[in-house]
């Protein structure tokens, strides 16, 4: 699996944490140049999945796209149905590019859509309407694209239950195969971060939260999806594989600026300023500026709190053979009280939270971790 | 001996004493420029942060005078705080003179008065200095007309100086020699040497200084410490110059230092008189008293495995500082700990901070409690400093609790907010008079256990700090007193609790509960926080139930970082005690202690 990070966008979000400039259209090129060679020097792998995630990868001028969708499709080869998804944002795609991707090969598609509302999208400093979105859903079912996710955020300042209601219908009527649900978390350093220290936004209160989350469970679960990781919901059959993967906290390859790759237990940092990392790349260096192995058990510890993150939860038997530990022996007292706490529930393959425990699961994996 | 002066210099905080003494030292027949150090007196860390000194350190300086001999000048250094007023009495009396430093800025302030008078107990000739000439807020004449009309100290003898700049220094050399008297006392009598302060080095033992009133001392010699009677042997005698310096003997009117291989401080008392074994004195020197403590509290170490590093910690504090005292304790809440005495407040802040900071341990404090006289119906006495050992109210006959007598200088205008402060503190028999116009000087007798909570923030916030305070403990009186618990979901958390004025309970409660909820970050479910007297709960508050503790989003790129957020939430929540089946943070033990707003 591989994943690739695309640092553009066309304006920077108000909540945006994320690895990505704006308006940076001269590194276009020499992005991609540098992307090549970083590929270039990976080891010929097949792959089963393939992600491109941003940033923006849609804000690259889709010849870059094809070419590096080329390059991959050489160097590396894919699996029979390799799943290839592709993050794109409304407001960055035609139907055009859409066209070309599909048949370049990406048969995933997944809109950073984040609310049906106009205002709160503005609130939001996204580039596009909520129209916009519903013409670029359009667009990329007419190319071919099946395998469709939306990301929407609840919890939006000055949202209501009902607002937040209408925007999950209008992505529901879309008919999406998948849907990422998230509540906005302010990250320090963001302009809505600081808006909302000096009072200027108000998020909703702790009640509308609650009454959002169990909106989301209703609404989707009579919509037929599948609540299969905390923030995750999919159609029978179109769950994200790629996504997987790090829940299970399995081996990936990456390239790119500010990707992380996890490479025989090595998870390597990649520099985030674009510049500088096609500079170093250009030298001939490698980009990694933060280098992490983990010992068998704290690894082991890392593996369990990424596996409860998904509602079937770890597989015991996997643990076993990857790290010859089994849990409860492990945790010994911690995880029992856990377990009488009702947060923490084991069934004969696997161990997971309860319905309880994944609204505290912070709480659970800091005490698991 | 008459080419000895052994003096002290005696000021209140920051009029310059340790930048004077700096001056001193450079300027002085000591040192040459390159080795100068700053500070030299005062060099431990934490003491330098808050500008205390609390260990003090002596110099013996030598001068070559304006009549061409040259004079062995003994500074002997004294703590600079109200805590430790004991230990400055005991070092000025080892002493003929005294320099009283005085802020030309600031004027005679109410630990310039404190210590004055404490020099004139111990019948100090007193050199007036005014310090800080060279500020433009200067104002040596009006300065000295208050040193003549409200310390009643002769002009004339006023000296001038700016400790910055080096000014006047010479002078200040001069008039000690000339002013001061050389010691007196008979070096063939049987020895006296008394004692006004004790260090620990671990390769020597305790280091003792001393003041030789009578007699000689020498290495071999056996010498006997008068209060306890315990015998040692002297190794070593010798000067305070910038190092140790030994020498053949130490005889009356000279400063120096005994070394006797002795294992701990507690042995050397300050005020205690040493003599020799062969030859003993017939009598003590006056004036030793055994340390008192009066503020008690216990420490807990927050992570329980941390118990013996603490013991350990305060063994070796207790090597230096003779006047603390611990000794093991027990909690349901927090396991074990030590219930250590202090001589003050400031006394615990600093033994507090060091543990924390040179030991590496993590502590929570009780509240800290002064010790109260129970008289049992059974006629007997007891002494409490430790809530849980509150007897049975039923058996109570009467309480007492110990008064000080509080000293308050201030500018005029302050002496409204600092009148109602000091009755909110239950202050009795206040008294006033004006040593200068404008200034007040407020003399107050006040319960310890409301000034020890957090009297002197409060003065000096009020007063916006050019109110100062000092003050002795002189009495004990009648007080009606409860035992406040605080209870977290119906569990009493015993670390909480506190002994109080009944008056106070309530409002004492209801801060505590405030603070609690404050400080207890929310769990999964609600908790419930109450203070009770008895079985009556005089104040609740309720930390509401947390709803939700989810991260949204986690992918490939922020697997690292997230697990880092979650293995710093569980070192936070490593240093949070768990009564009951409640995680309270070490802050919310602390916000406890603080003040009400
Ligand atoms: N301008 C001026 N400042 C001084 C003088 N003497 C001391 N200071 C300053 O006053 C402050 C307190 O001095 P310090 O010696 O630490 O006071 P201590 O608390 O009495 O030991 C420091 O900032 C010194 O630099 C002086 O003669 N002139
Ligand atoms: S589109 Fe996504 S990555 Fe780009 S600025 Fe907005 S939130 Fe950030």
């Amino acid at each position: 699996m591989l994943y690739i990070h695309i640092p553009f966008c066309e304006k920077k979000c108000g909540y945006c944490a994320f690895a990505s400039v704006a308006g940076a259209r001269e590194l276009y090129r020499p992005y991609c140049t540098a992307l090549l060679e970083e590929l270039s020097r990976l080891p010929r792998r097949q792959l089963s999945t393939l992600f491109f995630g941003g940033g923006t990868p849609t804000s690259l001028p889709t010849d870059l796209l094809c070419e590096l969708l080329d390059f991959i499709r050489q160097h590396f080869s894919f699996a029979e149905e390799a799943e290839v998804s592709m993050e794109a944002n409304p407001g960055t795609v035609s139907f055009e590019s859409l066209r070309r991707l599909r048949l370049a090969g990406v048969n995933r598609i997944s809109f950073g859509v984040q609310s049906f509302d106009d205002d709160e999208l503005r609130v939001l400093g996204r580039i596009h309407n909520a129209e916009e979105a519903r013409e670029a859903v359009r667009m990329a079912r007419d190319a071919g694209f099946d395998n469709l996710s939306l990301d929407l955020m609840y919890g939006l300042p000055d949202q209501d239950t009902q607002a937040f209601d209408f925007s999950l219908h209008c992505a529901l009527e879309l008919h999406p195969r998948h849907i990422s649900l998230y509540q906005l978390t302010p990250e320090e350093g963001t302009p809505l971060f600081t808006a909302l220290e000096n009072g200027r936004l108000t998020l909703p209160g702790e009640e509308d939260i609650i009454a959002m989350d169990s909106l989301v469970n209703r609404v989707t679960a009579e919509a037929g999806f599948e609540h299969y990781e905390t923030s995750n919901y999919a159609l029978p059959g179109y769950r994200c594989r790629h996504n997987i993967r790090y829940w299970h906290n399995e081996e990936w390859f990456a390239a790119g600026a500010a990707a992380v790759s996890y490479v025989q237990g090595c998870r390597e940092r990649r520099e985030e300023n674009p510049w500088h990392y096609i500079e170093k790349i250009t030298a001939g260096e490698d980009a990694v500026v933060e280098r992490e192995s983990l010992d068998r058990e704290a690894s082991f510890r890392e593996t369990v709190i990424m596996g409860l993150r998904m509602m079937e939860g770890v597989d015991l038997s996997e643990l076993q053979c990857r790290f010859h530990l089994e849990p409860r022996q492990y945790y010994g007292g911690v995880l029992q009280k856990l377990m009488e706490q009702g947060l923490v529930e084991r069934t004969p393959t696997h161990l997971k939270l309860s319905p309880a425990g994944h609204s505290f699961a912070n709480i659970v994996m800091a005490e698991l971790v | 001996m008459n080419n000895i002066r052994n003096f002290s210099i005696i000021a209140h905080i920051d009029h310059g004493k340790s930048t004077l003494a700096d001056r001193m030292i450079q300027l002085c027949d000591l040192v040459s420029d390159r080795e100068f150090k700053n500070q030299l007196l005062d060099n431990m860390e934490i003491e330098r942060e808050r500008g205390i000194t609390i260990k003090s350190q002596t110099i013996c300086l030598p001068y070559t005078a304006a009549d061409g001999k040259t004079y062995s000048l003994n500074l002997v250094d004294t703590p600079g705080h109200v805590d430790f007023s004991y230990e400055v009495s005991r070092a000025l009396s080892s002493c003929e003179g005294a320099l009283l430093l005085i802020d030309a800025a600031q004027g005679v302030e109410a630990q310039t008065l404190a210590n004055l008078y404490l020099a004139m107990e111990n019948d100090l000739e007193i050199i007036p200095v005014i310090n800080k000439i060279d500020l433009p807020s200067a104002d040596p004449e009006g300065v000295a007309l208050q040193v003549e009309d409200d310390l009643g100290l002769d002009i004339d003898h006023v000296q001038y100086c700016s400790a910055k700049t080096g000014q006047g220094v010479k002078e200040i050399f001069e008039a000690i020699v000339t002013l001061l008297p050389p010691p007196q006392g008979s070096p063939e009598a049987p020895l006296q040497a008394l004692i006004f302060d004790a260090n620990y080095d671990s390769f020597r033992g305790t280091l003792i200084s001393v003041r030789i009133i009578n007699g000689t001392v020498k290495a071999g010699n056996s010498i006997r410490f008068m209060s306890t009677g315990k015998e040692y042997r002297v190794e070593e005698v010798g000067l305070f110059k910038l190092r140790r310096e030994s020498c053949k003997q130490l005889s009356a009117g000279q400063v120096g230092y005994i070394l006797a291989g002795i294992k701990t401080v507690e042995d050397t008392r300050p005020g205690d008189t040493i003599t020799t074994v062969e030859n003993p004195a017939a009598k003590a020197l006056p004036g030793f008293k055994e340390v008192q403590q009066v503020v008690f509290s216990s420490l807990y170490p927050i992570s329980t495995d941390d118990y013996e590093d603490l013991a350990t910690a305060l063994e070796k504090l207790k090597l230096n500082d003779a006047a603390l005292t611990f000794e093991k304790d027990s909690s349901a809440a927090l396991g074990f700990g030590f219930r250590c005495g202090f001589l003050g407040l400031l006394h615990l802040e600093v033994i507090q901070e060091r543990l924390e900071r040179e030991f590496d341990i993590s502590l929570i404090l009780t509240v800290p409690s002064v010790q109260y006289h129970f008289f049992l119906s059974n006629g007997k006495e007891i002494i409490v400093d430790n809530p849980a050992h509150f007897p049975d109210p039923a058996h109570i006959e009467h309480i007492e609790e110990p008064f000080i007598k509080a000293t308050i200088l201030m500018p005029e205008t302050y002496m409204g907010a600092v009148m109602t402060l000091c009755l909110e503190r239950r202050g009795e028999n206040t008294n006033f008079h004006y040593p200068t116009p404008g200034r007040i000087e407020l003399t107050v007798e006040l319960p310890l256990a409301d000034v020890i909570y957090d009297f002197y923030d409060k003065l000096k916030s009020i007063t916006q700090g050019y109110g100062s305070f000092d003050y002795a403990l002189f009495d004990y009186r009648r007080a009606d007193l409860v035992k406040l618990d605080i209870l977290v979901n119906s569990e009493i958390v015993d670390a909480l609790s506190q002994l109080v004025h009944r008056n106070n309970a309530r409002a004492r409660g209801l801060h505590a509960c405030e603070m609690l909820k404050q400080e207890i970050p929310r769990q999964m479910f609600k908790i419930a926080i109450q203070a009770a007297i008895g079985g009556t709960i005089v104040a609740r508050t309720t930390v509401s139930a947390l709803r939700k503790d989810v991260t949204a989003k986690c992918y490939g790129g922020d697997i690292s970082r997230k697990r880092k957020l979650l293995e710093k939430q569980k070192a936070g929540k490593k240093r949070m005690k768990t009564v009951g089946n409640v995680d309270i943070p070490q802050t919310a033990f602390l916000a406890v202690l603080k003040s009400e707003q």
